[in-house]
């Protein structure tokens, strides 16, 4: 579809009026009713348009007293408009709409010419401008929307995939995290395991000693080969010690309540049912969101938590919590040898904000403007998914929260949330009324 | 063992230390760190005979840890135990760390007891038998895979000295293995179709002097660490074959020959766990008479 062809189509063919034409002449040339769709005519020397005269230039120099009689003979460039709008042929639509809405006054008295290659082609109707102008606005939107659509389709889709693919990490990551403590409550247990059955042997064997004793049948050499049994099996225990399995057992137990802490968290975590929660702790969150991301963290990174008293506030823990992940694991990748995070929240009257801070190598400033693009990542293909920012703005905007990006690479990369929490009309991140009262204390 | 051998544990988290501390202490004389560092430190400073290693540990990661414990230590033996499915980190540590077994978290007590002891044992009989690299007769080295590129470049790498014999037939393939003198042999674990991987494991299992490097496009956790363990394959490659890779690997494979033949003890170190899974069973009467010929002592 080309563009000049369109404003070719809108042509009106119009003689044009010769410029020594006189003026009386050319008001009957407005009577007749080939020219009744135009509000001028063009004049022309040969095929070069020198002026236009419209019919409201014509009644206001003609309707005058004695008007005729003082115009009439004289020739039409002496009323003409001397600088019409002239647009080429070839001019895209949207540039001659614009041109002529920059030239053309209101009230509309005047068409505009349309030349080709400099020469008169014909006239153009500004009605005609605008409807073709209308007609393309309604395609241009149609197909907008039908790609707003596919746009919408795929980004779900990859918002899914992602999603998927930090699952797949976070399940291996949290499977390591369970594996160690089970690692040695396993071992342990069947040390214990080992130990009773070496302690039961020792109690049988004591009874029959005892039966042994009070049997008076018993002779000297079988006594002694009973207490020698005994004997054994105490000496075999004592190796095991006693001390040992204690300890044994304190730790089985610190690794059971161990894994029920990551099984808990990782139901906090993913409170799928319940998309939206009152009554949400985000110093809570943020620390389910910690104890996830350890396996990213482990021991290579210091956190420190600055945590001030917050409201709880409604919002949905799933996503935030999935916000709160996805920065850690940014700051984490951020930083390449041994750093430190700082994770603070604070709150006011208005605000909750929640900064994740990290000693990382920041993000440089022609990126910067990008983090916020959906799958926007530093990473190469293939490498684990840190897409972080984008899914993190996603559910952000879905919860009334604006973003601010560090001012420089220079300076460690810091990454604001801020929450609204007392926020305007239908925003899930609201502060519960009865709370509207309670005032956050600052630390 | 008239005296005890020494262990030693490391991990980051103090717990497994501990528990595994109590479960060995009786029979061995056990060390441990949770420091790396401390443990290459160790390793360097007296005589280690096994040395068993987490994977993700900070400062420094399980399998970089044994790669520099078998620079310092060549004869401690090399054990991973972790709890995290990393497939870059089990392959390195066949490449890099060439560990003697690969132990998932949780582990069972009395067969972590069998392998460390087995391993221990080892160690023991290798005490004597490192010696110096002798220069020897250029091994052979057979190629067992379908595709053409694969042979043509061990060819290439081999030059005229060694000789390289291709097989794509497994039954053509292990009666080449018990007639002539093959030290390398350079595999796929896919052979027109079917999983070979049975055969590499029983080769090694009759004859460990044989040095096997796996070339393979599948890359899945729980076939690579039975490779380790009742395999004990010397390398694990990615398809396609990448020719510097390769060389490098087959020069690594070719001293490592020249070592086991100088001190056959040595090859005591490649002892792999009895496979009860995939019993030899599967594998047909004609190859358990290759590998019967082979076990009897022929080559070497």
């Amino acid at each position: 579809m080309s563009e000049s062809a369109q404003l070719h189509e809108l042509v009106i063919s119009a003689r044009g009026i010769p410029p020594d034409l006189k003026v009386a002449d050319v008001a009957d040339m407005f009577m007749d009713d080939s020219h009744g769709k135009l509000l001028s005519l063009p004049v022309l020397d040969g095929d070069k348009p020198v002026g236009l005269i419209s019919r409201a230039r014509m009644q206001q120099v003609l309707f005058r007293q004695y008007g005729r009689e003082l115009y009439g003979k004289r020739p039409v460039t002496s009323i003409m408009n001397a600088s019409p709008v002239v647009i080429e042929s070839s001019t895209d639509l949207t540039e001659a709409s614009k041109t002529v809405s920059e030239r053309l006054q209101f009230p509309v008295t005047e068409d505009f010419i349309i030349t080709q290659d400099g020469k008169y082609l014909g006239m153009g109707a500004v009605m005609h401008l605008l409807r073709a102008m209308d007609e393309r606005l309604t395609k241009q939107a149609g197909e907008l929307h039908t790609a707003y659509q596919q746009l919408k389709a795929s980004q779900l889709q990859l918002i899914q995939s992602e999603k998927m693919a930090s699952l797949g990490q976070m399940v291996a990551g949290v499977a390591h995290e369970i594996n160690t403590p089970l690692g040695y409550v396993k071992n342990n247990m069947e040390m214990m395991e080992m130990f009773f059955e070496t302690s039961r042997g020792l109690l049988q064997n004591c009874d029959t000693l005892v039966d042994a004793l009070l049997s008076p049948l018993i002779t000297e050499e079988e006594l002694q080969r009973k207490l020698q049994g005994v004997a054994n099996l105490k000496e075999s225990l004592a190796a095991d010690n006693a001390d040992d399995l204690a300890r044994l057992i304190t730790d089985t137990h610190f690794g059971i309540d161990r894994i029920s802490e990551i099984v808990m968290n990782l139901k906090n975590f993913s409170r799928l049912d319940r998309a939206m929660a009152a009554d949400v702790d985000i110093n809570e969150c943020l620390d389910s969101a910690l104890l996830l991301a350890r396996n990213v963290l482990k021991n290579r990174d210091e956190v420190v938590r600055q945590y001030n008293q917050l409201p709880r506030i409604a919002c949905m823990p799933s996503q935030i919590n999935q916000v709160f992940l996805n920065l850690l694991t940014n700051a984490a990748q951020a930083i390449e040898d041994r750093g430190r995070i700082l994770v603070r929240t604070e709150a006011d009257a208005e605000w909750l904000r929640v900064t994740v801070q990290d000693t990382g190598k920041g993000i440089p400033a022609d990126i910067l403007p990008k983090i916020f693009d959906p799958f926007f990542t530093t990473k190469a293909v293939g490498q684990a998914p840190a897409s972080g920012s984008p899914s993190a703005t996603r559910s952000c905007s879905s919860t009334a929260a604006t973003s601010a990006s560090p001012p420089s690479p220079a300076k460690a990369r810091a990454s604001p949330y801020n929450c609204r929490s007392r926020p305007p009309r239908h925003c899930p991140w609201r502060k519960p009324h009865e709370r509207e009262s309670h005032s956050p204390v600052r630390g | 063992m008239s005296e005890k051998a020494t262990l030693l544990f490391v991990d980051d988290e103090e717990r497994v230390l501990r528990s595994l501390e109590v479960l060995f202490k009786s029979r061995f004389r056990v060390l441990s760190t949770t420091d790396g560092n401390e443990a290459l430190d160790m390793v360097k400073r007296e005589r280690v005979h096994v040395i068993v290693s987490d994977q993700r540990m900070p400062i420094m990661t399980g399998v970089d840890l044994l790669r520099r414990v078998r620079e310092a230590s060549p004869n401690t033996m090399r054990l991973l135990l972790t709890g995290y499915s990393d497939l870059e980190a089990i392959v390195n540590s066949v490449n890099e760390g060439e560990i003697f077994r690969y132990l998932s978290k949780p582990w069972s007590a009395k067969e972590i007891l069998n392998t460390v002891t087995q391993a221990a044992e080892i160690a023991m009989s290798l005490e004597e038998a490192a010696g110096a690299e002798p220069l020897g007769p250029a091994p052979g080295v057979l190629v067992i895979d379908e595709d053409p590129t694969v042979a043509e470049m061990v060819k290439a790498i081999c030059g005229p000295a060694r000789p390289v014999k291709w097989s794509t037939d497994l039954d053509e393939a292990f009666e080449l293995l018990a007639g002539s003198d093959i030290a390398i042999v350079v595999c796929d674990i896919r052979l027109r179709g079917r999983d070979i991987s049975a055969a590499v494991k029983a080769l090694k299992e009759s004859n460990p002097t044989i040095l096997t490097i796996v070339q393979t496009q599948l890359q899945d956790m729980e076939m690579l660490r039975s490779l380790i363990n009742h395999g004990q394959i010397y390398r694990f490659l990615p398809k396609p074959a990448r020719r510097g890779l390769l060389e490098m690997s087959l020069h690594a494979a070719s001293r490592r020959h020249l070592s086991l033949l100088s001190a056959p003890s040595l090859a005591n170190r490649y002892q792999v766990e009895r496979n009860e899974e995939a019993p030899v069973a599967a594998l047909s009467n004609r190859l358990l008479g290759y590998l019967d010929r082979m076990r009897q002592g022929k080559g070497f």
